[in-house]
């Protein structure tokens, strides 16, 4: 098996009168277990140049229900440009420019699709990456 | 203004036959600008003892002084479970997110709309299950 780790740091002097310095660790394990995941999409880059609201990870490839982390970040440096992120029809929230996310998904039902919506049609950078438990592939597709 | 930052760092020697070391640092910002964001509910500890929905977070003005989706705010919830089978269930409004098992942490941008954008956690066990969480936001 692997070893995944995540670890966040939160950090702030002035935000509130107590400093914020806040570390924690995961360790990437498959649901309810110490086994490590063992699969990952790797680290996905697009440049967007288009504000459609376009498919990012489909759900219907990958084990329902099972263990996955995914990992977005806009990578633009201006301020002003924004990613939506949609679940199914929920909206999630918005990445502004260098903002990332890091969230569990339970692939809970085949239309349970991680979208994204660009702000702007000029070139707008994206990274993702999931790591996940998925499903064994014992056939050609 | 504040200026507070998250950083991730994610790990691993043997997932890939290429060392993974990614790092992503972001400053909090109001929307659109280089504004650090100024409020925060500062960091929350709940402990739960039933395996029914709570709502964690109303999407709603009363709670958070802004209105629209178009504010920036982020949601940091880390499940502190040290039992591998028990995990809390996230969704936001009707949408299941995903599990965090123990010792899983979440960083979320979150669209805020009303009721439609709740965050709520359901506890897999009915036994003693604590989160702590934090939702930084705009001014």
């Amino acid at each position: 098996m692997a070893t995944t780790t995540a670890t966040i740091t939160l950090s702030s002097a002035d935000i509130q009168s107590d400093v914020l310095a806040l570390t924690k660790q995961a360790t990437l394990n498959k649901g309810g277990t110490t086994t490590g995941l063992e699969q990952t999409t790797g680290l996905n880059k697009i440049i967007y140049v288009s504000t459609a609201n376009v498919l990012l990870l489909d759900s219907t490839v990958l084990g329902v229900g099972k263990a996955a982390k995914v990992y977005i970040a806009n990578k633009s440096t201006d301020a002003s440009e924004y990613l939506d992120i949609q679940i199914h029809d929920q909206n999630v929230g918005r990445l502004y420019a260098g903002d990332w996310m890091f969230i569990p998904w339970s692939q809970s039902d085949p239309d349970g699709n991680i979208r994204v919506k660009p702000s702007v049609a000029t070139a707008l950078p994206v990274e993702y990456m999931m790591i996940h438990e998925g499903a064994t592939q014992t056939a050609a597709a | 203004m504040a200026t507070t930052t998250a950083q991730l760092v994610i790990t691993s020697t043997d997932l890939l036959s290429d060392t993974l070391s990614l790092s992503a640092i972001a400053t909090l910002t109001n929307s659109g600008s280089a504004t650090g964001v100024t409020q925060t509910t500062g960091l929350s500890r709940t402990k739960t003892e039933s395996n029914s929905q709570y709502t964690l977070y109303h999407g709603e003005v009363a709670s958070f002084p802004f209105a629209s989706q178009d504010q920036a705010a982020k949601i940091y919830i880390k499940n502190l479970s040290t039992t591998a089978a028990e995990f809390i269930t996230i969704h936001i409004n009707s949408e299941e997110l995903g599990r965090l098992y123990a010792g899983d942490w979440a960083f979320i941008p979150w669209s805020v709309a009303a009721d439609t954008s709740d965050i709520k956690i359901t506890p897999s066990v009915t036994s003693a299950l604590t989160i702590e969480h934090m939702v930084f936001f705009e001014s």
